[in-house]
């Protein structure tokens, strides 16, 4: 016969500053790993959401970014005639774009960053998803004009709408502010890609853009280009390209999560065992009284572990509660990959607090174990004499 | 500290309550070294850089390049000692795993302007002298066993080359894990873009007070041309790549406060349980005539000492794991992973302030109770 539910409510509430401390050390721990988790998180679906599913990206053949690809103009010719690139108007769905850093100091201070200039054509936009105009205008073709992410605007000094940049010798003026819905390209800053080959003086692109007709045009797309002897370059589906760029940016945090919420919890279970360990020896007569009553060995031990879980439970609501308002919070950091900024939300995905529940209440489970077995130990006279 | 002996038996009574406490403290302090170790590395290079040294680099970006030639020019400015060539090949040995930065640089003159870099004579000469010579970091060498006369390729995805180099130096100083070229070298293999380009010039001016003046000059030479120039020191140039990371740092600082504050928790837990079953015990010391303030420290005593052998096995046990793996070999950028002195003495403030602030309130509670009332107590 298990005991009612109600006597473990009722035993974690007598000691209440004992249980809410240890509750509180297990919620910081809960708390830190979820905070790591949701940073890697907020990167991952960045990139993951950056890819259009029917886009084909094309790069030059061993290059690991498109920031150091390079394709001709004869490439390009090569590239949107090919069968499979679906059609707008008959004109091919196709991009050339250009990628290019500058340096700019952040918000409050001296140094900052590298931002990605994005060179894009005429088709890019039909391209992609999600793109809005939140503040002035679109950029006109021709003109050194530039818009800029909202978030790089909030994050980055000189890059409000009106201010000037200089690349080489040309000033770029910010006509206007754009979202992009929460992808990779809130990062960047986007000017016209013939405007920038003139002020670069490069007449190579980055990497070109094509909208696969359909799926299995999708795949041959890329396999045809790939396969080229002649083109020398490789073709992937964009998906795939922004999945592959996600463990390199979010690796090195998830580990970090894993390495710091190990040896928190430890800390945090042996305050957890301290607890439970008090807490069986306060009630030694009373453990002796139940058993006296008819409790089994087991219904004491599982009443010891489920107290422990109980206040293991409240500690990932308190961690939980601690970060479930990152959610709202913007951030930045660098992407290696392209050697510059990304800019992206925390995200307290369900799934990671799931995981963090589990992670909290495996705290409180192992740190009751020995204590509930001593509990549950107990011979019912030795119980009944203590002190 | 004649009650030391009556706090030691104390501390023993509950021994597993004990053992439980301080391994609780030891593995959080361990933490907390861990990461202030790892933000001092995060801010070696802005730390340990050379005041005499500049860094130019594109005004725009380092994602654009600079004119070899520029090297003359910039040499003929007032207080520049030396200018070389220093440039970023990215090359990858044999997979991307094995990360290391490698640099083209003027060979000869590499040890005028990186000062730290040392190594023999002979192997100085070996390098300077062969085109195809490459020198590697010390810690390189524990890496991947790299020897003398071996052959490396290195492939640079930025090149789109590999390129075979052949060791004939170990040097030490610096960060040891970096592989440095000829830049005449590269140069005839790179495609025809990055022909005569070099990503950043190193500069070594003749006095710190140069510095600044030096960087207006150079600057200025360049301003308006197809190559503008940012000069700045090296500690300035180690900052922008500090402050790349945006708010890693500010991040790990709040990663220790929890961590400290749970510290707090635990110790304050303990130390509330354990003033929590002597109650009865403080009743009778005061009918024996202890003071209020004497209990109260019996309990601080305690508390403190629990902490301080906490904090002594965390800090040794750190060094101790530190010490004998160097966790730096592994990260790219951090020059040593060794906790240093303020991060040891930091582990061990905020050790003797858990301990303090933990028993404060029970020692104070328990200590002003009547004695009729604590020896009325029913724990």
């Amino acid at each position: 016969m298990p005991l009612p539910l109600k006597y473990n409510f009722r035993n974690v509430i007598v000691r209440k500053s004992s249980s809410f401390a240890t509750a509180f050390t297990i919620g910081l721990t809960v708390g830190v790993f979820l905070m790591v988790m949701a940073l890697a998180r907020g990167i991952d679906l960045t990139l993951s959401s950056s890819g259009e599913p029917m886009n084909v990206i094309v790069l030059r053949e061993g290059s690991s970014a498109e920031l150091n690809s390079t394709v001709t103009k004869e490439q390009l010719n090569d590239l949107i005639y090919l069968d499979g690139v679906a059609r707008e108007n008959d004109q091919p769905l196709a991009a050339a774009e250009t990628l290019t850093l500058i340096y700019k100091p952040r918000k409050g201070m001296t140094q900052g960053s590298n931002v990605t200039i994005r060179g894009i054509g005429p088709m890019s936009n039909k391209l992609r998803s999600g793109y809005k105009t939140v503040e002035g205008r679109m950029f006109q073709p021709g003109m050194t004009e530039a818009i800029v992410s909202k978030r790089i605007a909030e994050r980055f000094q000189g890059l409000q709408l009106g201010d000037k940049f200089r690349i080489q010798t040309t000033d770029y003026t910010v006509v206007g502010l754009f979202e992009a819905g929460g992808k990779a390209f809130e990062s960047e800053i986007w000017v016209d890609v013939n405007s920038l080959a003139s002020t670069t003086k490069r007449d190579t692109y980055s990497s070109v853009l094509l909208r696969a007709k359909d799926d299995a045009a999708l795949a041959s797309l890329s396999k045809r280009i790939t396969d080229d002897q002649r083109l020398h370059l490789k073709a992937l589906p964009e998906r795939t390209f922004y999945e592959e760029q996600q463990g390199a940016a979010s690796g090195f945090l998830k580990a970090m999560a894993v390495f710091i919420a190990f040896i928190m919890a430890v800390g945090a279970g042996f305050a957890g065992m301290n607890t439970m360990y008090a807490s069986v020896a306060r009630r030694t007569k009373e453990i002796g009284t139940l058993r006296v009553l008819g409790f089994k060995r087991h219904s004491i031990l599982i009443a010891f572990v489920l107290e422990s879980l109980v206040i293991a439970l409240i500690g990932v609501v308190i961690g939980v509660l601690l970060t479930l308002p990152l959610n709202f919070v913007s951030t930045g950091t660098a992407n290696f990959q392209n050697f510059s900024e990304i800019a992206f939300n925390f995200r307290v995905t369900p799934d990671l607090i799931l995981m963090a529940a589990i992670f909290g209440l495996a705290i409180g489970f192992l740190g009751s174990l020995l204590p509930s077995i001593r509990a549950a130990r107990f011979k019912i006279v030795d119980a009944l004499r203590a002190a | 500290m004649k009650y030391g002996k009556l706090i030691l038996k104390n501390i023993l009574r509950n021994k597993r309550r004990t053992l439980l406490t301080i391994s609780s403290l030891v593995v959080s302090l361990f933490l907390i070294i861990t990461l202030a170790t790892i933000l001092t590395e995060l801010s070696r290079g802005s730390e340990s850089s050379n005041p005499l040294r500049l860094v130019s680099r594109h005004a725009v970006s380092l994602g654009f390049t600079l004119p070899v030639s520029l090297q003359q020019r910039m040499a003929t400015v007032p207080g520049v000692k030396a200018v070389i060539p220093f440039s970023w090949f990215g090359g990858i040995y044999i997979d991307e795993k094995n990360f290391f930065a490698n640099f083209a640089v003027d060979a000869a003159r590499l040890r005028d302007v990186l000062t730290e870099l040392k190594m023999s004579e002979p192997e100085w000469q070996a390098f300077i002298n062969d085109r195809q010579g490459a020198i590697v970091g010390a810690k390189l060498v524990k890496l991947y066993h790299f020897q003398i006369g071996q052959h490396i390729t290195l492939r640079s995805p930025i090149y789109d080359r590999s390129v075979e180099f052949i060791v004939r130096g170990v040097c030490t100083g610096g960060d040891e894990k970096t592989l440095f070229f000829h830049h005449e070298y590269i140069n005839e293999l790179v495609p025809a873009w990055a022909k005569d380009q070099v990503s950043t010039f190193s500069i070594l001016a003749n006095s710190a007070a140069d510095v600044p003046r030096i960087s207006q000059d150079i600057d200025s030479l360049f301003v308006n041309t197809d190559a503008p120039t940012k000069t700045e020191s090296e500690r300035d140039f180690a900052i922008s790549f500090e402050t790349m990371m945006g708010g890693v740092k500010q991040f790990m600082y709040g990663i220790i406060a929890a961590i400290t504050f749970s510290l707090l928790l635990i110790m304050a837990n303990t130390m509330a349980m354990n003033v929590r079953e002597r109650t009865r015990e403080v009743g009778l010391l005061k009918a024996l005539g202890f003071t209020r303030g004497t209990i109260a420290a019996l309990f601080i005593g305690e508390s403190l000492l629990v902490t301080g052998i906490g904090a002594l096995l965390g800090i040794f046990g750190a060094l101790l794991i530190f010490k004998s793996v160097d966790l730096s070999l592994y990260i790219p950028n951090f020059q040593s992973f060794v906790p240093s002195a303020q991060t040891l003495l930091a582990a061990f403030v905020i050790s003797v302030g858990v301990g303090l602030f933990s028993v404060i309130y029970s020692a104070y509670r328990v200590s002003g109770m009547t004695i009729a009332a604590a020896l009325g107590s029913t724990e």
